[in-house]
């Protein structure tokens, strides 16, 4: 539209939502401004898709010097990887605001500050800006997860608030470091990603750097052993905050590796390559099994994002083009998919008032509607082929056979734990005998209908056509690699070659 | 001449501007208002000459005046800037605090502005014995006005703590100050380091013992580890914007004079790097310690400030004395200064009669009550923790790169260790605040509502500061 339509996805919602807040405006108008925010930065966000030229170089950028002393710059732009993201959040979040009619201005005015802070956070192109919206981004979560969670809100508020600023703080210090490093060896202060790219980092500090990122994304994403937070705040939390928690934020920190980890600390990542992918796999495991044993929907769907996290992440450690797109592109679909049950979890919550599977059952017989779209989302979110799921997972499991055998194959077989607890539970909430309490239940409104009816349509045409998608988001995923593809001739070597994604994708259809 | 007076024209002013308070404090017609309200107006004043000065001279480095004496640079113009916003806030505060707790004479704001002075004084001192005069006047006011309120046990008790101490401190200034002299032959800080480039420092016994003498001293008025037990109890017996006053512009002053000190010679301070290093770790650990331990907000405060403390000695220990600027240590005294302040300004109307709510638990619930004064000072204690996009981000961001610029990479893994753990009471506050339901109905006396506005105000600053950093 012009050329500050990041800006403009990014602040929009800031101003509205810190202006709701300000001001003594009532819930009606809350939820009317959140519609209206959000549907403006969707629209935004269709302009930017197809405007978006198939090269692998930021577009849309912007730049404007903010402290230039210490190369210090508001500079924003996409690529193929963070364009998806920002997709996501600007198709899901309206959905959040038709839905839930009923909340409290600050629930609204959080959300829309958090939407702005996830695009910032995205199309930042200065690892400053990328910090600051990254930090930002927690705020609204934190106060929405204490003023409207669930019972045991402050213990898990507290859990996730710490855990996280711990990460960004041990994440600020390697930032730093980037910045020095990058003044000691070219002269002058910059803090662009870009730039940080062309670093030359060798040696313990540069080691532990990387280890501050890690840690400071790991324990966003969740990857094992830092999930320990999840569970708690994923249950607590109210249901948008959830979705954002699980269906954007998580994944911003998986873009954050591929962005910045990737491409900057090239040797060390493929040095410590194997382990996080062990501890992707593993966690898969873990929060797989944890999820089997779950009576609580929602807290199962917690356990099961996890576990999902952790197939996204493995896709990213495997260091080759197949399993980077795969990450992306199982980025979106996780989102769609997760995010959008973790939707259905609240409404059977606001319902029922209840999230205890043994309590509920036969749902399917009084809300047909409402089963379907379930078990769509549901479908997607195992991975059967035909929905999104199949493609990105089909790509990471490829990935990381080329990467090791031995992975592929765990990481294949991991995925059956996730239809076992899948369809467990959809057998218990939705067959079986209904009882006096889902008797009751209503199917979806036209409204809800008509609301999920773009997400779960998306769902199935990128698990039917995923071209348009994954040609935007190779050339990207390539440029990313590419450093990498130095330091690793023998295991990149074969893949970087772009004739065999072609092949792999005909296998597709 | 002339020139000369123009820069010390914010000192004089403020000193004159006190003694005229002073003597208009006899007159029985001026209430505590109007003085009040010509002790904001002397402040601002004063404040504008030195935003004049400022950006009229601005890069004058280590312009000497009076002959050596004193010194007008960058640092101390920034300094003193940050030293009269911090007397303009606590006079305001202090407006509405005295209408709640009614042991207010007059004299107050003229004591206020002779610290004032002798905080500006102290920064621009580059001379032993003028150090030390700046360091007593402004001292001396400071006792006072810790305890001020005379009926109080704790006013009593911490005025006693501090007077002794404080006492003992100038005590080994002095010592210290005559130690150097005999190791240098001068009170000057260009001599003395003439005196050690031609001469070494290491095996000069006299200069050894009288720079840690002087750095003792300057390491009890910031409350530095291992003299940092007065200050729990001092700033939680003194009264609401008199604890902010010390807090911030006290603090900015002996900074601003122990940086001058480190600076005047890449000996002395190569000297001493080791042991600030150990200093600023250990002030960071333990001021969390204390301060995780507390109930009394005040005390908490306290804590955390001696935890600020022992960021900026990780600012002073990575120093470069060949180039010093003082930008980074300036930058991180205004974004502290201002959230502290901040906090302090609410605390004085949020306190209520004779302070009575000044715990964690008092606070439960103010966000449903008073949602734009919980809102403030979750800002406030979010830049006191670095959370961008406040000052305090700006200025944890500028102290680590310093840090990691000189090659302290160890500090500034300890400076973020530190951060992580201060997060913990800042947040239980906020907690407090936010997530629990009111127990009080936070009522105060509506009509006054200059310390409101202050700390609306203030607010902003942390923005604004945190998004333009003029200073550095």
């Amino acid at each position: 539209m012009f050329e500050h339509t990041l800006s403009l996805m990014i602040f929009l919602p800031i101003a509205a939502g810190l202006i709701l807040l300000l001001t003594p405006a009532g819930k009606g108008i809350a939820r009317v401004t959140g519609i209206a925010i959000s549907m403006a930065a969707l629209i935004l966000g269709v302009d930017v898709f197809t405007k978006f030229k198939p090269v692998g170089e930021l577009q849309f950028t912007e730049f404007i010097p903010w402290f230039p002393h210490v190369g210090i710059n508001y500079s924003l732009g996409v690529d193929g990887i963070s364009l998806f993201i920002l997709l996501a959040a600007s198709v899901l979040l309206p959905l959040v605001f038709l839905l839930f009619t009923t909340k409290e201005k600050g629930y609204y005015a959080n959300l829309l500050i958090v939407q702005g802070a996830m695009a910032g956070a995205v199309c930042a192109a200065d690892i400053i800006l990328f910090y600051i919206f990254w930090e930002i981004m927690l705020l609204p979560v934190f106060f929405m997860l204490g003023l409207y969670g669930g019972e045991k809100k402050i213990a898990a508020t507290l859990k996730i608030t710490i855990y996280t600023i711990a990460g960004s703080l041990l994440m600020l210090a390697a930032i730093i470091y980037l910045g020095v490093a990058y003044h000691s060896q070219f002269g002058e202060w910059n803090f662009a990603i870009s730039k940080l790219t062309q670093l030359d980092l060798n040696g313990g500090v540069a080691t532990l750097a990387f280890i501050g990122f890690m840690i400071a994304f790991a324990i966003k994403i969740p990857l094992f052993p830092f999930h320990t937070w999840l569970p708690d705040a994923y249950t607590e939390a109210p249901t948008a905050t959830t979705f954002v928690l699980s269906a954007i934020m998580a994944k911003i920190g998986v873009y954050a590796v591929i962005r910045m980890v990737v491409p900057v600390f090239d040797e060390d990542f493929a040095r410590f390559a194997l382990l996080l992918s062990l501890s992707g796999v593993f966690g898969m495991m873990y929060c797989g099994i944890a999820a089997i044993a779950q009576n609580d929907i929602k807290r199962m769907f917690a356990f099961s994002s996890a576990s999902h996290m952790g197939i996204i992440a493995l896709g990213v450690f495997t260091c080759n083009v197949q399993g980077l797109t795969g990450s992306v592109y199982q980025i979106i679909a996780h989102a769609t998919s997760t995010g959008v049950l973790f939707l259905f979890a609240g409404i059977i919550e606001d319902r029922m008032q209840t999230r205890k599977i043994e309590a509920l059952g036969g749902i399917a017989y009084h809300a047909p509607v409402f089963a379907l779209y379930f078990a769509i989302a549901l479908l997607a979110s195992v991975g059967l082929p035909g929905t999104s799921g199949f493609i990105g997972e089909f790509l990471i499991i490829l990935g990381a056979v080329k990467f090791s055998p031995f992975i592929g194959i765990l990481a294949g077989t991991t995925l059956i734990i996730g239809v076992c607890y899948m369809l467990w539970m959809f057998q218990r909430v939705f067959f079986e005998k209904d009882n006096e309490l889902t008797v009751t239940f209503k199917d979806l409104t036209l409204k809800e209908g008509i609301c999920f009816l773009p997400v779960v349509l998306l769902i199935i045409v990128m698990g039917l056509y995923p071209q348009p998608f994954i040609e935007k988001i190779e050339p990207a995923a390539q440029i990313q690699l590419a450093h990498l593809a130095d330091t690793q001739h023998v295991q990149v070597a074969d893949s970087v070659n772009a004739q065999d994604h072609g092949h792999l994708l005909e296998l597709n259809k | 001449m002339n020139n000369d007076f123009l820069l010390l024209m914010p000192m004089l002013l403020v000193g004159i501007g006190g003694i005229g308070l002073m003597i208009a404090s006899t007159y029985e017609s001026i209430t505590h208002e109007r003085m009040a309200i010509s002790g904001m107006g002397l402040f601002g004043v004063a404040f504008l000459f030195q935003l004049g000065n400022t950006v009229a001279h601005p890069t004058i480095p280590y312009e000497q005046v009076f002959n050596g004496m004193l010194v007008v640079s960058d640092f101390t113009r920034a300094s003193g800037m940050i030293i009269l916003g911090c007397g303009l806030a606590t006079c305001m505060s202090a407006y509405t605090y005295f209408k709640q707790n009614p042991f207010c004479t007059s004299e107050f704001y003229s004591l206020i502005a002779f610290s004032a002075c002798g905080m500006l004084l102290l920064t621009m001192a580059q001379e032993l014995i003028s150090v030390f005069i700046a360091l007593e006047i402004m001292s001396l006011a400071i006792y006072i006005l810790v305890g001020y309120n005379r009926q109080s046990q704790t006013a009593t008790e911490a005025v006693l703590k501090y007077l002794m101490l404080g006492a003992f401190a100038g005590a080994f200034f002095t010592m210290g100050a005559a130690l150097i002299y005999g190791g240098a032959g001068s009170t000057k800080f260009t001599e003395i380091s003439a005196s050690i480039s031609a001469n070494g420092y290491a095996g000069n016994a006299a200069l050894i013992g009288g720079s840690f003498l002087v750095i003792v001293a300057f390491l009890f008025k910031v409350a530095a580890f291992p003299f940092h037990a007065w200050v729990t109890d001092v700033y939680e017996g003194a009264s609401t914007p008199i604890t902010g006053f010390m807090a911030t512009a006290l603090k900015t002053a002996v900074f601003a004079v122990f940086a001058n000190f480190l600076v005047l010679n890449n000996g002395l301070h190569e000297g001493w790097i080791n042991g600030l290093f150990y200093i600023s770790i250990l002030t960071m650990f333990v001021g969390n310690l204390v301060a995780i331990g507390q109930e009394s907000l005040k005390r908490m405060l306290a804590a955390s400030g001696i935890v600020h403390s022992g960021y900026l000695l990780i600012a002073l220990v990575a120093i470069n004395t060949e180039q010093f600027t003082g930008g980074v240590i300036a930058y991180y005294l205004a974004a502290y200064s201002v959230g502290t302040l901040g906090i302090f300004a609410a605390l004085s109307y949020l306190g209520g009669e004779d302070e009575k709510r000044m715990n964690f638990a008092d606070f439960k619930g103010l966000a449903k009550v008073r949602p734009y004064s919980a809102a403030a000072i979750t800002i406030f204690l979010l830049s006191m923790a670095g959370i961008p996009p406040t000052a305090g981000f700006m200025g944890k961001f500028y102290i680590i790169t310093s840090a990691i610029s000189a090659g302290q990479i160890a500090l500034a893994v300890f400076g973020i260790i530190s951060s992580i753990l201060s997060m913990w009471y800042y947040l239980r506050l906020i907690v407090n605040m936010y997530f629990h339901d009111a127990v009080d109905t936070f009522e105060t006396d509506t009509c006054h509502k200059m310390a409101p506005v202050c700390t609306m105000v203030l607010a902003l600053c942390v923005f604004a500061i945190g998004l333009y950093p003029i200073i550095i």
